[in-house]
């Protein structure tokens, strides 16, 4: 009987695996489809962020081949599950190379992107890291390449911002007890200082706890005139709540995840006064960006977490599409090798949300950063550093 | 194909964890969840020895091995003096605790990870750590069915059973305790080392209580107290997920759905086997008929 | 830095704050003393009784109350229903302990993935607003919500005290986690014993996730995220013990908060796992003097009691 049950079981796991073959092998288009991969985070504690950046990248896909594609072949988008995760990040980036042979793939979160560089490094694929942050992505490898600022970039611009305009001399800087959280503390910091100020407190927090008092009283005692916070969408509202109840009453500013309006509205009047830094610029600056959030509002019925990154994915599709039509123009073989050349010879790419693209040879790029303020229970830009 | 073979080392690395686990939970009676530590303590050493000192990797593993059961001692030296009860808490302690530890210290790379451990095979490399991985899983599953089968297995199982008597009759059982907790670590030691070359990246949000509760779902849902149980279990629970992905769903829903699709296929499974989906063929489930 | 005035409010919104886990912790102990079962799935029941809550609140607009006895009625049924078609099962078949730790943990696991299809990733919270009025009383920052928070945990402690100490039900829960065999011989109805220690336990889970709520905010993932605290609060306190276990959860979340002030705030976990660690080599009973419970039947003859 057991082996019976034990048979139906491989016979399920065969029958699942050969169905989803034949399903990929019998979409076919007239010509032939022009594939990229993409790994996100679907499920877990990131997918708030991730399903909507994927979903960004779909339309995006979507839109190009209403428009006939790239010279009339179809684009087509890969979608894997990585939870945040680098090990099942690299299975996907696994699968993306070797099983569905593409050769660019698109993936976040700085943990995934340093586990699968790797992959991209050996197979020589390439691969797009777009809104992790980690600056020690610029030195991944060959292959790997970031079309999304890191964090010296928006942290830095936070910090010049509150020395140079605010002319702050004390900064204090609470981090989140994970890998972005010291990253982005730390370049805060050698900033801040760099630039004459002095950091009087410097705590962490554990991911796990809701509780602060702690750091937070010790922030109170080192009497800074500004307070930078390093964290996560999710404990950044409670932070900062609980450093409002404890009658801190000094400016806070924080990176790209404070630019949430559910952070204001969490916070209410607390939120009053708060400093986030943006990569891309805000529905007000740009009309393409205000039908972007039309059109979430009318299929999603909310905007989308972490409006710049879904921006940076769904121009992700484009400079993928504007790789390819450069091989094809050049009659050049689709390979990966080709693709990393193409993204080299091309340089500068106009997108259509986030506007110029410049590909450093470092591996890097540079954009303005978008400095805004909570006024009135909305974000008003108040200024743009280069 | 490169997936293939990235599968087949996967497939490796947890059968050696999960018969490992066995050994010291199913056939040793020690619960303990902290098997994921020495996977990591394996990995970490391998890590830091491959890039601070660019040590060759033979030696490097057997480092991990051997850094691995001396932490085990750590543990299981004081918890199993007091009770082996007891020892499920400590346990807990000692993994989150070292890992807790390795987030904060910069020269394993912190809480953002150690990387850029060399690559160690040019050659058809993914063929190449398939087979040592599966070579060694075989070996890890062969040794231990000798181990079992033989004196020393029998005297593991009587004590496990009814450790009252073995005392009685003037057995020492910390001393095997000891040493199989220490063996079970020690091969995960060398799977965690196997690990590292593999992925060439390692961060400590990889070894949680997460893992634990993966390792020890391999053993129960194969048969715990059984040689080839973990073998199906770890095969199962690692191609399981992976066939689910070919399903092509669609992609609103395609994350948690396919997380749904495969728990109520473990249950379905507990449902179907609770003792295990290898039945163990001599009456090695702890305690009886406990409720 | 060690004024009075700062001691004062770590201690204080220390002691709020573990409000939640010490119902948790109760609730999971209760669980591990009666039924003998590693309940993970109380994380499940926990994402389950959130989001109804959530739905009441935020989607029908229901007042808090009416929302809780939702949330706490949704929390109950999934309880039982994984008792009588799950536990219940497993016991027949005479499954080893670890299935059914296995089971509960995959449930919870299930119960995340379902969620997260059905109500999304997005982190929600079940107030309006995070911030809540506060006082300063002598120096120190006292939130409404932390008052709240208290009153309810000390009135549904006194409650479960009330009702495992001085009514029969709770005498019979005593007994059969004492005793299963021997109570089912004196006319102790077990498997409603049962039933009745999860109905407890959910109620207990649903009060717990309102507090938080209404403080934080939260996606699928996060109920086995808290488990790892209740877990330990529930051992520390010694494995029979429910009270030692809320005790338990008060102390740790008073020793986190209160470590800040001696270690640098990267090693705050450190402490808690450390302490977990070395308690164990020093108070091999659980730092509560509380009877061992025995996990192996004795060769002898069974005994109340022993």
């Amino acid at each position: 009987m057991k082996q019976i049950r034990r048979n139906m079981v491989v016979a399920l796991a065969l029958a699942a695996t050969c169905m989803g073959w034949t399903a990929a092998a019998s979409a076919q288009a007239a010509k032939e489809p022009l594939k990229f991969g993409l790994a996100m985070p679907l499920t877990g504690s990131q997918a708030l962020f991730g399903a909507d950046q994927a979903k960004a990248a779909q339309w995006a896909v979507q839109d190009i081949n209403a428009k006939g594609g790239v010279d009339g072949h179809p684009l087509e988008m890969i979608l894997l599950d990585t939870q945040a995760d680098p090990r099942l990040g690299i299975n996907a980036v696994n699968r993306l190379v070797s099983v569905d042979k593409v050769p660019v793939f698109g993936t976040a979160w700085s943990a995934v992107v340093k586990a699968v560089a790797p992959i991209a490094n050996r197979s020589q694929v390439l691969g797009l890291s777009v809104g992790a942050n980690s600056p020690e992505i610029a030195k991944l490898g060959d292959y790997i390449y970031t079309t999304y600022p890191l964090a010296d970039v928006d942290v830095v611009a936070q910090a010049r911002h509150a020395r140079e305009t605010l002319k702050k001399e004390r900064a204090a800087v609470l981090y989140i007890h994970n890998d972005s959280g010291v990253e982005g503390a730390k370049i805060y910091r050698e900033a801040f200082e760099s630039l004459g100020g002095k950091v009087v407190a410097y705590e962490a927090y554990d991911a796990q706890s809701t509780d602060y008092t702690g750091a937070l009283l010790k922030v109170r005692t080192s009497n800074p005139d500004i307070i930078h916070v390093q964290g996560l969408v999710s404990d950044l509202p409670q932070v900062i709540a609980q450093l409002r109840q404890l009658g801190l009453k000094q400016p806070i500013s924080t990176y790209s995840a404070g630019y949430n309006p559910k952070v204001v509205q969490q916070l209410g009047a607390a939120a009053e006064g708060l400093l986030v830094s943006a990569l891309a610029p805000s529905a007000e600056q740009n009309a393409e960006i205000a039908e972007f959030v039309e059109r979430w509002k009318k299929t999603e019925g909310r905007i989308p977490n972490g409006l710049p990154y879904t921006q940076y994915l769904y121009d992700m599709p484009y400079l993928i599409a504007d790789l390819y039509s450069h091989l094809l123009k050049a009659g050049k073989p689709l390979t990966g090798v080709n693709m990393r050349q193409a993204l080299v010879d091309v340089g500068t790419f106009e997108l259509p949300m986030t506007g110029k693209l410049v590909v450093g040879a470092d591996h890097r790029v540079k954009k303005p950063v978008y400095l805004f303020e909570v006024k009135n229970g909305k974000f008003e830009p108040v200024a743009t550093v280069d | 194909m490169e997936y293939v073979a990235s599968l087949l080392v996967l497939i490796g690395l947890y059968v050696i964890l999960a018969s490992s686990f066995n050994l010291i939970i199913g056939f040793g009676g020690l619960i303990s969840i902290a098997h994921p530590i020495f996977f990591a303590l394996g990995a970490y050493t391998v890590g830091v020895l491959s890039t601070q000192f660019g040590l060759h990797p033979v030696p490097s593993i057997a480092a991990g091995f051997v850094v691995a059961m001396l932490a085990s001692f750590m543990l299981s030296l004081p918890s199993l003096r007091i009770s082996g009860d007891y020892l499920l808490i400590t346990s807990i302690g000692f993994q989150l605790g070292l890992l807790e530890i390795i987030k904060n210290l910069d020269f394993v790379g912190g809480a953002s990870g150690l990387g850029g451990i060399p690559n160690v095979v040019q050659q058809h490399r993914s063929l190449v750590f398939a087979a040592v991985a599966l070579g060694l899983a075989v070996a890890v599953v062969l040794s231990l069915r000798a181990l079992v089968r033989g004196p020393y297995g029998r005297a593991i199982q009587a004590m496990r059973d009814d450790e009252l008597a073995f005392l009685a009759l003037g057995r020492n059982a910390m001393n095997i305790k000891i040493a199989i907790f220490a063996v079970g670590s020690g091969l995960a030691g060398v799977a965690g080392g196997l690990y590292a070359y593999y992925y060439q990246y390692l961060t400590p949000d990889q070894f949680q209580i997460l893992q634990s509760a993966m390792i020890l779902t391999m053993v129960v849902v194969g048969g715990m107290g059984s040689v080839y149980g973990p073998v199906v279990g770890a095969v199962l629970l690692l191609l399981l997920p992976e066939a689910i992905t070919f399903l092509n769903l669609p992609s609103s829903v395609m994350g948690p759905l396919q997380g749904v699709i495969f728990t109520s296929l473990v249950i379905l499974f507990l449902f179907l086997r609770p003792q295990g989906l290898v039945p163990s063929s001599k009456r090695l489930s702890a305690g009886g008929s406990h409720e | 830095m060690l004024d009075f005035q700062t001691l004062l409010q770590i201690f204080w919104t220390g002691l709020a704050n573990s409000t939640y886990a010490v119902l948790l912790a109760a609730a999971f102990a209760l669980v591990l003393k009666v039924v003998k079962v590693w309940n993970f799935a109380q994380a499940g029941l926990m994402g389950i009784a959130y989001y109804t809550m959530y739905l009441a609140i935020q989607k029908l607009g229901w007042p808090g109350y009416a929302a809780l006895a939702l949330g706490a009625g949704a929390a109950i049924v999934a309880a039982l229903a994984m008792e009588v078609f799950g536990l219940q099962t497993f016991r027949r078949r005479h499954s080893p302990p670890l299935t059914f730790f296995i089971f509960t943990l995959v449930i919870s696991e299930f119960v995340q993935y379902v969620l997260a299809m059905v109500a999304g990733t997005e982190p929600v919270s079940l107030a309006a607003t995070i911030m809540s009025a506060s006082y300063i009383v002598g120096g120190v920052v006292v939130s409404e919500w932390d008052l709240k928070a208290i009153a309810a945990t000390v009135v549904l402690m006194a409650l479960l005290f009330v009702v495992m100490k001085r009514t029969r039900h709770g005498q019979y829960m005593i007994a059969a986690a004492d005793n299963p065999h021997l109570s089912r011989l004196y006319g102790v109805n077990v498997r409603r014993v049962y039933a009745l220690t999860f109905v407890l336990a959910a109620v207990l889970i649903a009060a717990a996730m309102y507090l938080f709520g209404t403080r934080a905010s939260m996606v699928p993932n996060t109920p086995l995220e808290m488990m790892l605290f209740a877990v330990i609060a529930a051992l520390l306190g010694g494995m029979g013990n429910v009270f030692g276990a809320a005790v338990a959860a008060v102390f740790l979340g008073l020793l986190r908060a209160f470590s800040i002030l001696v270690i640098p705030s990267a090693w705050q976990s450190l402490i808690l796992y450390a302490l977990l660690f070395i308690t164990i080599l020093f108070f091999p009973q659980g730092v509560r003097i509380a009877p061992r419970v025995r996990k192996k039947p004795a060769a002898g003859p069974a005994s109340a009691g022993a």
